[in-house]
């Protein structure tokens, strides 16, 4: 009697053992490995180091930016400055010309985002959903433009603007952008087409039996359900176009016309000359990431405003192929 | 009657269609085609621009030759070394990538924070700023001086392959930086895969490690692919790239025919990807 009443005690036991063992084991490495506690600590560590590394010069400018001389010679002074130095930034306004320039990025930009969110779409939906005859070879055109690199393109494309009296203005720029070529172009038709083939038919179809045209359809009933595609392409091609200095650096060498984006060369390279009649200064590093701030602050102030849409945007576009 | 009425409306959407392409193709044809054909033809020209004129002598393929066999220092000492770190780097930045998206599609406290930050790339890393990120040496990490890695490498590697794999340790951070729309592109990709797919795998008793390799993995392939092409064309074409900073407005011909030479060996990296993806996806075209 005794015997078996220890015996089902010791089975019990037995089989709890192992059920605390499998709950602590669920704990910490999870039961679909993505739960678990081992698995979140990992993803933390790797996603911490990153967006560390992401961070770090980012905050680096920051703060050297903001030091005086005294605290640039202090190395004690790492992170943060005894007092808030407001002079590099001054130094790398004036030198920038930033109202002028900061105008000259933002007409450039604005107009080629603007033009390339309407055309691309438009070749966009047309490879997506047209009829186009030779269809497959005009796809292969956009792919060619893709894996281009422009500098093959550049030296023919300024002898059409010195042609045409066009050099020094923003014009070769964005007339491209126009046509839903320009910078990246073939990327954003690429991205509209994706989304627009996933856009359920029914909806064409309904508008066509109720008498829509085809352009009727495109903007009244594509257009409004690309959103988020637009909003992609917008920012993508504002920010890019902004940043690049390569076409600009080739079509607006002028300084009077130069947007910011040439900025940090020019006073790199006007530093370098300063340094060499009087020698190196301690605020150089000071003045390039003043300048640096000033360059990227309006598209970080853009993208902070739409991150949420934009990264909402990617999901549902899913980007690309 | 109805036969033609179809025709017709078959003609109009044709119609239609040509009028949405025909802006783009426009385009194509004025900014992109004629070039690409002029700068050909430019390749194989002496070209001498004067201010109100173009002149141009039919110099067969001088400029091919210099470049190639006689003047190597335009194209090898550049061009050399710049291939190799391409192509650790490619892997590289594809595999972060994907590694990261996978990470940031978890459910977890934090995630959209960590979304915005990864995204920082995609504003920032293009052209002088992260050239000026890494002049103040942030481009450097910290273990490799402390480990003395550098030197390690170089004692069991041959000087033509420690060196890039050197240099490429000690950017490593600009490829981090490199890999924001890679980012992107896996993160969208990834919300293609139905959850009907990981939930019938669950059911199955598959683990996550499986559920990655047979489920995840193949349904990434094309994006993989896509990024590979992605990154060999930014790479090669990132304005801060050896190369392509010689081309400049003087010397038309012959820096015609040195980014025509270019060109070609980008095509032969995006050919062979083409080929290895052609190859990887055979067995799923098979089955299908």
């Amino acid at each position: 009697m005794l015997g078996t009443k220890l015996d089902k005690l010791t089975k019990t036991r037995r089989s709890e053992l192992p059920q605390l063992l499998d709950r602590a084991r669920w704990k910490i490495i999870g039961r679909e490995a993505d739960k678990g506690l081992l698995f979140k600590c990992f993803i933390y560590l790797i996603l911490l180091d990153a967006a560390y590394i992401y961070l770090k010069p980012v905050f680096h400018m920051l703060a050297t930016m903001l030091k005086n001389p005294g605290d640039l010679l202090d190395p004690s002074v790492k992170w943060f400055p005894n007092t808030l130095y407001l002079g590099n930034l001054q130094e790398a306004w004036e030198w920038l010309k930033y109202p002028k320039a900061l105008g000259i990025s933002l007409t450039l930009s604005l107009s080629v985002a603007v033009l390339q969110t309407i055309s691309c779409a438009v070749t966009g939906y047309a490879f997506a959903r047209l009829k186009i005859p030779f269809k497959r070879l005009l796809f292969g055109c956009l792919l060619l433009t893709f894996i281009v690199p422009m500098q093959v393109t550049i030296l023919p494309n300024i002898i059409y603007a010195r042609e045409l009296g066009m050099l020094n203005t923003i014009y070769p720029i964005i007339v491209p952008a126009f046509f839903g070529l320009g910078l990246k172009g073939a990327l954003f038709v690429i991205i509209y087409r994706q989304f627009f083939s996933t856009q359920p038919k029914e909806l064409e179809e309904a508008a066509r039996i109720d008498g829509a045209g085809v352009f009727k359809i495109f903007y009244k009933v594509m257009m409004p359900l690309a959103r988020p595609a637009i909003l992609v392409v917008f920012l993508f091609s504002f920010v890019w176009t902004w940043n690049d200095f390569y076409l600009p650096s080739m079509y607006l060498s002028d300084i009077e016309t130069a947007p910011l984006s040439m900025g940090i060369s020019r006073i790199a390279s006007a530093l370098r000359q300063q340094a060499e009649v009087y020698g190196p200064s301690v605020t150089d590093e000071a003045i390039r990431m003043a300048t640096t701030f000033l360059m990227i602050i309006p598209p970080m102030l853009l993208y902070l405003f739409t991150q949420r849409w934009f990264i909402e945007g990617v999901e549902r576009t899913g980007l690309v192929e | 009657m109805k036969k033609r009425l179809r025709m017709n409306s078959s003609l109009t959407e044709y119609l239609e269609g040509t009028l949405f392409i025909a802006p783009w193709l426009t385009g194509f044809l004025v900014f992109m085609a004629f070039p690409i054909g002029y700068s050909l033809f430019m390749s194989f020209q002496n070209v001498t621009i004067t201010a109100s004129s173009t002149t141009t002598e039919f110099i067969g393929w001088t400029h091919y030759r210099t470049i190639l066999f006689e003047n190597g220092s335009i194209l090898y000492n550049d061009l050399l070394p710049f291939l190799r770190q391409a192509l650790f780097m490619i892997p590289i930045i594809v595999i972060f990538a994907l590694l990261i998206a996978m990470m940031l599609n978890q459910p977890f406290a934090g995630r959209t924070l960590f979304r915005a930050i990864f995204f920082l790339p995609v504003i920032l890393a293009t052209g002088e700023v992260v050239k000026e990120f890494l002049m103040q040496g942030e481009g450097e990490l910290g273990f490799m001086a402390k480990y003395n890695v550098s030197g390690i490498i170089g004692a069991y590697l041959s000087p033509t392959w420690s060196t890039p794999l050197i240099s490429i340790l000690n950017s490593f951070v600009l490829i981090l930086w490199y890999s924001g729309v890679q980012i992107l592109i896996f993160l969208g990709g990834r919300q293609t895969i139905s959850n009907s797919a990981y939930e019938a795998a669950r059911i199955d008793g598959a683990g996550p490690w499986e559920t990655f390799w047979k489920i995840t993995l193949p349904a990434m392939t094309p994006f993989i692919f896509l990024n590979m092409i992605y990154t060999v064309v930014d790479l090669f074409t990132f304005p801060t790239n050896p190369i392509l900073q010689r081309v400049r407005e003087s010397e038309y011909g012959q820096y015609s025919a040195l980014i025509w030479i270019y060109f070609a060996i980008i095509s032969v990296f995006l050919a062979l990807i083409f080929y290895v993806f052609h190859l990887a996806t055979k067995p799923q075209r098979a089955s299908r």
